[in-house]
């Protein structure tokens, strides 16, 4: 957690030398941002009781294919986009009734969210936003353990969907730094334990990341 | 691609258009309102993305409920057993823990999943039918008892010895169980080589009073005593083994107090007024009684409440826990007092004129409004303390609910009137009376004709004529006749009327009289008869405090009556935390908010009924 959070703060630096303000790109834009992600503690459900599954902080990805939105249009501003996310946590404990043992194997999320998020252009580089986006994720338990010993696995398509806001910083004409927070959630996807007995966990996900932009 | 600050193309409006349909109030003016809207959007989108990081927080922090035995295969397993060696003829329960890994041990394993194996079954075997962890010694000797469970073993090993049983002792030796309850024997054994064994599932139980406690000879509770009925002789437990036996003695007493329930639950009662709790005991036998005037009430917070008897008499606002217990059992409610705080006080009339001659003394009614801190106004009439400053001039009392008289009692000095004061706590207020010594003249009837429905009736008074040239109502204190009592009776009507109410149709004369006195005119009572077809109430709001009236009116087949101060009406309302009947008695129809919620207004009148809904708002 504190490599990423180093990463972080590296890439912000160069956003101190940022020159004066850019105008404001419309139209067509990909982009891709970088950052840490932390699963939160997710109840585990199945026909025996509840246990919880604590995961490791990890890396997160996405790709974005979006349009800005012509500025000082009469209908609002922001742009709307396409975004693959890739995230993937480690288990690190599992808590039954009778206590907390060492995790193993992982928990992957692939997700395809169209967004929506509201800019405001204030006059400077600094734009705040926020939006939403809703989608599809399918999350995979892979070789999750227990103390060494099997535990589940399996994937599961699930709706999804996420909450973000941060600033976009315009670096150029076309080039925007992306620095932002989201949290992500979908509905509950179900496993199969090693007995074959079905099992289904909260999975939400609080992310911090550093993107780019680029206009065309 | 770039473009001018102020086009718009169309592609983005038809984007925008999508995403922002229904964002826009119908009425605003999207483009000048732009800057502001877009400014409320990106804060409520931010605001939403603050709850979300506070909702989500770090996830699930509850207690887990399922076992991981599961998913850590058992590596090991250890018996356990009360004893490793038994005599013969007896038997002993054994336990299997596991150990999983090393990482969870010393959970039980279910018997079911065990399998077990005795290396002598001559010696001791499991002969027990449905409980296959039971081993029982049959001769003397050394067997080794092995569990499996899945690919997991381990042993045991008993020793079964020749003892033989001399004394049986049962305890506990002598109980006194109340009614209801069950009570739990065990049996011990003390064998010929000086040892003592739990022989509590190998004896034989019985009971010599089955209707007095019965007990249980089955395994897996074996030694288990129901109680049957109250006696005071005692039953007779046995546990006999081989030919040996011990015996206890077991009195059945009366039911206990298992625990008290106070209705209503959480009760809310406006302030400077009374509210009645109920305490019911459920005794050990599920019986149930009414045990108000049994259990011992109180109040943590007496300035805001007391309660005597099962009464709780609101001051002031606030809450307090009221308690009622009874020996060691007790129960507890929150009481909320609602209404707000009084803030002053006003006597109506403020002044008034009585008379008192020879042995006429004629009374007026006086009654107090109280202003409260929430802004509402009611009756507080029985509420108040009345206090008359000369009593051998004019006294005051409370009749019932919210009726007050003041009474005349001797002629007060010319121009210095007498007092009346209403007090509650440090608030007053002050009423003039006068008693004067004119001489009664005459009595009248109100009205000399009526036309009341069989059932229902009519209000009428008798007012007084004095030689002065005053009149005053004495209809509460005068004599009434009717000349035939199959048409029409006088009967008290609340608030100190009298309604003539129609009985037979026809018509009949009233005539009344005070003061030694008859009325100039008797009054002609005609009394139709009409079939009643329903009742209409209307439903309606009433805010906490304050006082709304709800009619009833009675659908004939040809006319239609306000029958809501018809004494026979039966008022009722499900709900007292939400509100309450102001006074049945001398204020029908008249409902009092006690807190927000809805409640039931229910009327009964002429054989009909009808409910409607009241709704308590804030004041």
């Amino acid at each position: 957690m504190k490599q990423t959070f180093r990463t972080l703060i590296a890439l912000c630096l160069p956003l101190l030398l940022c020159g004066q303000v850019q105008a404001q790109h419309s139209g067509p834009y990909v982009g891709a941002l970088l950052g840490g992600n932390a699963l939160v503690d997710a109840k585990s459900t199945d026909s025996r009781g509840d246990f919880a599954l604590t995961f490791k902080p990890a890396l997160m990805g996405s790709a974005v294919l979006g349009w800005d939105f012509e500025p000082g249009n009469s209908m609002g501003e922001g742009r709307v986009e396409l975004e693959y996310s890739h995230r993937s946590n480690s288990l690190d404990r599992a808590k039954f009734s009778e206590g907390s043992f060492a995790g193993e194997g992982s928990m992957t999320a692939d997700s395809l969210l169209f967004n929506f998020f509201g800019v405001v252009h204030n006059g400077s580089r600094w734009s705040p936003y926020a939006g939403v986006g809703i989608g599809v994720a399918r999350v995979e338990a892979s070789g999750l353990q227990v103390s060494g010993y099997s535990m589940a696995g399996g994937s599961s398509f699930v709706f999804a969907y996420q909450v973000g806001a941060g600033v976009d910083v315009a670096l150029t004409n076309r080039l925007n730094l992306d620095l932002g927070y989201r949290y992500f959630g979908s509905s509950r996807p179900k496993f199969t334990e090693v007995a074959g007995s079905k099992f289904e966990l909260d999975y939400s996900n609080h992310s911090a990341v550093l993107g780019l932009r680029v206009g065309f | 691609m770039r473009r001018t600050a102020n086009r718009v193309s169309d592609t983005d409006k038809c984007m925008l258009t999508v995403l922002h349909a229904g964002w826009y109030p119908p009425e605003y003016n999207k483009r000048t309102k732009r800057i502001n809207l877009q400014g409320v959007y990106m804060i409520n989108l931010l605001w939403s993305v603050f709850f979300v990081m506070l909702l989500s927080g770090c996830g699930w922090n509850g207690t887990p409920t399922r076992s991981g035995t599961d998913f850590i295969p058992l590596t090991s397993i250890e018996i356990t057993a009360d004893y490793s060696t038994i005599a013969r003829g007896t038997s002993a329960k054994l336990t299997v823990k596991g150990n999983h890994a090393g990482l969870i041990t010393g959970d039980i394993i279910n018997p079911d999943q065990v399998t077990w194996v005795t290396s002598q079954p001559g010696v001791a075997d499991f002969k027990t039918s449905g409980i296959p962890n039971r081993v029982s010694g049959l001769t003397p000797g050394t067997t080794i008892l092995t569990a499996t469970v899945g690919s997991v073993k381990s042993t045991y090993t008993l020793a079964v010895s020749s003892a033989t049983v001399t004394a049986v002792t049962v305890t506990p030796v002598a109980p006194s169980v109340p009614n209801g309850l069950t009570q739990q024997f065990a049996a011990t054994g003390t064998f010929s080589d000086g040892t003592t064994q739990i022989l509590t599932d190998d004896v034989t139980w019985a009971s010599s009073l089955l209707g007095v406690a019965t007990i249980s000879d089955t395994y897996g509770s074996k030694g288990l005593a129901q109680t049957q009925t109250v006696s005071v002789t005692p039953t007779k437990i046995s546990a006999t083994f081989g030919i040996v036996s011990g015996t206890a003695d077991m009195t059945v007493t009366p039911a206990a107090l298992k625990s008290i329930a106070i209705t209503p639950a959480s009760p809310s009662i406006l302030t400077l007024s009374a509210g009645k709790l109920t305490a019911v005991g459920t005794y050990t036998d599920n019986t149930t009684s009414d045990i108000t005037s049994q259990v011992t009430w109180s109040s943590s917070d007496t300035s805001v409440a007391t309660i005597s008897g099962g009464t709780a008499t609101v001051l002031k606002s606030g809450s307090t826990t009221i308690g009622a217990s009874l020996g060691t059992v007790s129960q507890s409610t929150s009481l909320k007092a609602t209404g707000g705080n009084l803030t002053g006080i006003t006597i109506t009339p403020a002044t008034q004129t009585l008379v008192k001659k020879d042995a006429v003394a004629t009374t007026g009614r006086i009654s107090a409004t109280g202003t409260f801190s929430n802004g509402s106004s009611r009756d507080i009439t029985g509420a108040v303390t009345w206090t008359a400053a000369d009593t051998s001039l004019a006294t005051a009392a409370v009749a019932s609910g919210t009726l007050a008289w003041v009474t005349a009692v001797a002629v007060t000095p010319k121009a210095v009137p007498t007092k009346v004061t209403a007090a509650s706590g440090s608030l007053s207020a002050t009423a003039t009376v006068a008693v004067t010594a004119p001489l009664l003249q005459s009595i009248a009837f109100s009205t000399t004709a009526l036309n009341p429905t069989i059932g229902t009736s009519a209000p009428i008074a008798v007012n007084a004529t004095f030689d002065d040239g005053t009149t005053q109502d004495v209809t509460p204190f005068s004599t009434w006749t009717s000349n035939d009592l199959t048409k029409a009776t006088v009967a008290a009507g609340g608030l100190g009327s009298e309604r003539v109410t129609g009985v037979g149709a026809g018509t009949t004369t009233l005539s009344a009289t005070y003061g030694g006195k008859t009325v100039l005119a008797p009054a002609t009572i005609t009394v139709t008869s009409r079939n009643l077809l329903s009742l209409t109430l209307s439903p309606g709001n009433v805010s906490i405090g304050n006082k709304a009236l709800f009619p009833v009116t009675a659908n004939y087949s040809d006319v239609t009556v306000d029958v809501t101060n018809e004494p026979t009406a039966s008022w009722s309302i499900d709900t007292p935390n939400v509100a309450v009947l102001a006074d049945s008695v001398n204020q029908p129809g008249q409902v009092v908010g006690v807190d927000t919620g809805t409640a039931m207004l229910t009327v009964t009148f002429g054989g009909k009924s009808q409910t409607a809904k009241i709704t308590v708002t804030g004041p």
